[in-house]
């Protein structure tokens, strides 16, 4: 599965989160274009990644910055 | 038609600068989708050949990019982890293993030891797999190596992203160089109980034991509790400095 995610680093918090289908890879890169073409026009920072990974437990696994507060990653 | 080198370096050069345009945006779009066969190949082998489910980025986010442009006298083909994806083991023993399994799948790679040399406390292995004339970075990093990264990335969002790359405030950055010493030592206790395992397990049966083995064995298993414990405590010390510290602002 693919993972489009806008995370907002200062907060560190995800601000939208997508998924899509492992056949679905142009449509998750035509998303990951147009969320930074609007986040640039509307002069917003944020981090915009597209991930992949097996399901989303896994995602969270191998990831847990984008998921998880300081506390929880060393809980 | 693909983007020459100067064209890419080009815009490398634009990103750096800042005031990125639409056209910026597409172009390196373009760009980072050149990385996707090649990502794919990678990944797919990963799966079919050794068995294993790595978690992957098939391209570096355009934040990233600009700044690693911005960070490092580099131009924009010249940056390695466009694509790259992660393998998450469970101790430095099995690292070694998956690393030489994947030299031998991708046949011209380099290997980048963090572990050997240590990037301001970054401690793993990557394996930049070359294919189809593109490098794709593979991460291997034990579930230790991943909390101190993980946390490390984490204060670098909410504090300062100079503490990735060694900067930030004092006391953080001397927490996180003495957690990065408690992995370090955790990888030398597996190293020395993996040898006496292997020293055990070539006597046969356990009335051949040495004294000096069991010890060894007892004593290995006790460190790699015991430093676990020790990096805990230590990260949890780091929390409540950064609380303290994102309070101040």
């Amino acid at each position: 599965m693919l993972f489009l995610i806008e995370y907002d680093r200062s907060r560190g918090e995800i601000v939208t989160f997508r998924g899509f289908g492992g056949e679905e890879s142009r449509s998750a890169e035509q998303a990951r274009l147009e969320m930074e073409l609007d986040l640039n026009r509307r002069g917003v920072e944020r981090e915009v990644v597209l991930l992949e990974a097996e399901n989303e437990e896994a995602l969270r696994r191998t990831h847990r910055r984008y998921f998880e507060d300081l506390a929880q990653l060393v809980s | 038609m693909e983007l020459s080198k100067t064209q890419i370096d080009r815009l490398g050069g634009r990103l750096r600068k800042g005031n990125i345009t639409d056209s910026d945006l597409r172009l390196l779009d373009e760009y980072r989708r050149s990385f996707t066969a090649a990502y794919g190949i990678v990944a797919g082998g990963i799966r079919r050949r050794l068995e294993l489910e790595p978690t992957g980025r098939p391209a570096k986010s355009t934040t990233s990019i600009a700044e690693k442009l911005r960070r490092e006298s580099i131009r924009l083909s010249q940056i390695q982890d466009i694509a790259g994806c992660r393998l998450i083991v469970s101790d430095t023993a099995e690292q070694n293993r998956i690393v030489a399994s994947l030299v031998e799948l991708f046949p011209d790679n380099t290997v980048v030891n963090r572990r050997q040399t240590p990037s301001h406390g970054y401690r793993a292995i990557h394996v930049i797999a070359k294919v189809e004339q593109k490098g794709v970075e593979i991460q291997i990093r034990t579930t230790l190596q991943q909390l101190w990264a993980e946390l490390s990335e984490k204060l670098s969002d909410l504090i300062d992203p100079a503490i990735k790359y060694g900067g930030g405030d004092g006391a953080t950055k001397r927490f996180l160089t003495s957690a990065s010493k408690v992995v370090a030592r955790q990888e030398a206790t597996e190293v020395i109980l993996l040898e006496a395992q292997n020293a055990a397990s070539g006597l046969g049966s356990d009335s051949a034991l040495t004294h000096q083995t069991i010890e060894a064995i007892i004593s290995g298993e006790r460190h790699v509790v015991s430093s676990r414990e020790e990096m805990i405590q230590m990260l949890h010390m780091l929390i409540e400095d950064a609380a303290r510290l994102k309070q101040k602002e």
